[in-house]
């Protein structure tokens, strides 16, 4: 059965140096959708950025920023994006390569989507 | 080379007499480019030796060199020229503040507060300034602008000196670690008009140095650090899992600020935040400059 995201999530991945794209739980860290290419442990990227992602969101709250529109962390090999609505996370994992403006612009318009 | 600098520079090799000197000179300056920024500079104000904005320029990019003298020299150049020059006034304040001459400072910050009132970081550098010198932070209020806005601050720097400094005398972790308000004022110098606020937390998310001003002047910088600090530890949970290599950055946009954090040496983090108007990129470049500074503070503290 296809997924509602599955589109929107191929056409992410078929960027430059985006590695995976997943919809996950913001709670459980669990998928609901994912594209990605051989090799990535989509398990451990959905359950690891949506627990960085909820960490964020709670920790901006209680600090009074409001709420968290979109998160990127840097490392020395790549990237991890995230952005959320309705205790659904959508995540994409890049290499260090991909264009983070346009991923960041693709990936804010989906996350409308999610519900 | 950036293709605005390309064209600035290509404007005043047409017409050396050209006052684009001013602006390819502040974004030299802003690149880190300190000497060709003050070589251009210097050459415009040969031909109009009585620009005070470019007066004001070579004083900030002798403040970015760690020239204070020369700093204020400039500045009270500029106010010859121009009295009622707020960048002076605030620049002259910084410097005097940190040669320790309070009362000075004191007069040059609270005649920027009168021509600019609405500008927070002077407003919130006073209020400091005054509490030093024991009086009543709300001593003149009537002249004082509101304070710093935590994390909607404004607008992107045009000067570098004074920006969103320390309220309360006594905040506990910069005085645990006994740097007390130099600590406080540390990246005064990177950060803007207060559209920018920055800390440094130690590997237990103690505050080091920095502040974190709300709108009604209180220093919440540990509060914050406390709340923001647990997402470095996930973090590192999630590059350790998926073997991404050492971490650089995590930034985070709300709805009232952009948040990003970096590493610093010694388990060290530092977390910046700035308004949402100010852009993505500019918030990383500051970042980056502000852990450069707080390692090399670090070191020095060593």
């Amino acid at each position: 059965m296809r997924s509602p995201f599955e589109q929107q999530l191929t056409a992410l991945v078929r960027q430059p140096g985006v590695l995976a794209c997943l919809v996950v739980g913001e709670s459980d860290g669990i998928i609901v959708d994912t594209v990605a290419q051989s090799g990535v442990d989509e398990h451990a990227v959905a359950a690891l950025a949506a627990s960085l992602f909820r960490r964020a969101r709670l920790s901006a709250r209680a600090a009074g920023l409001g709420a968290v529109g979109f998160l990127e962390l840097e490392a020395e090999c790549g990237h991890i994006c995230a952005t959320g609505r309705d205790e659904l996370v959508l995540v994409a994992l890049t290499e260090l390569r991909a264009p983070l403006g346009r991923l960041r612009g693709s990936m804010l318009q989906l996350a409308e989507t999610l519900a | 080379m950036s293709d605005e600098i390309q064209r600035l520079s290509a404007e005043l090799a047409h017409d050396p007499a050209s006052l684009v000197f001013v602006q390819l000179g502040e974004m030299l300056r802003q690149r880190g480019q300190l000497d060709t920024a003050r070589k251009v500079t210097t050459r415009g104000l040969e031909r109009h030796p009585h620009h005070a904005d470019a007066h004001d320029l070579l004083a900030r990019i002798s403040v970015d060199a760690g020239e204070l003298e020369r700093a204020f020299d400039e500045w009270d150049t500029v106010l010859s020229l121009a009295g009622d020059h707020v960048g002076a006034h605030k620049g002259l304040g910084y410097v005097l503040f940190k040669q320790g001459k309070l009362p000075d400072a004191e007069r040059h910050l609270a005649a920027a507060a009168t021509h600019h009132p609405d500008d927070a970081s002077i407003a919130t550098a006073l209020r400091v300034v005054r509490q030093m010198l024991g009086a009543p932070a709300n001593a003149t209020d009537e002249q004082m602008p509101p304070t710093v806005p935590a994390a909607e601050p404004g607008r992107p720097p045009e000067s570098e000196p004074p920006s969103e400094p320390p309220s309360e005398p006594d905040l506990p972790a910069t005085e645990r670690h006994g740097t007390g308000d130099d600590a406080r004022l540390l990246f005064v110098e990177l950060l803007g008009d207060g559209a920018q606020t920055a800390i440094l937390l130690d590997g237990d998310g103690l505050v080091t140095a920095g502040a974190y001003m709300t709108e009604d002047g209180q220093d919440v910088a540990q509060e914050i650090g406390a709340e923001l600090s647990g997402v470095r530890d996930e973090a590192q949970r999630a590059i350790a899992h998926l073997d991404l290599g050492d971490w650089r950055s995590v930034t985070f946009e709300t709805e009232v600020a952009t948040v990003s954090m970096a590493p610093v040496s010694r388990d060290a983090l530092l977390l910046l935040a700035a308004a949402r108007s100010i852009p993505l990129g500019f918030v990383r470049r500051t970042l980056t400059r502000c852990t450069r500074h707080a390692a090399t503070w670090l070191e020095e503290e060593a």
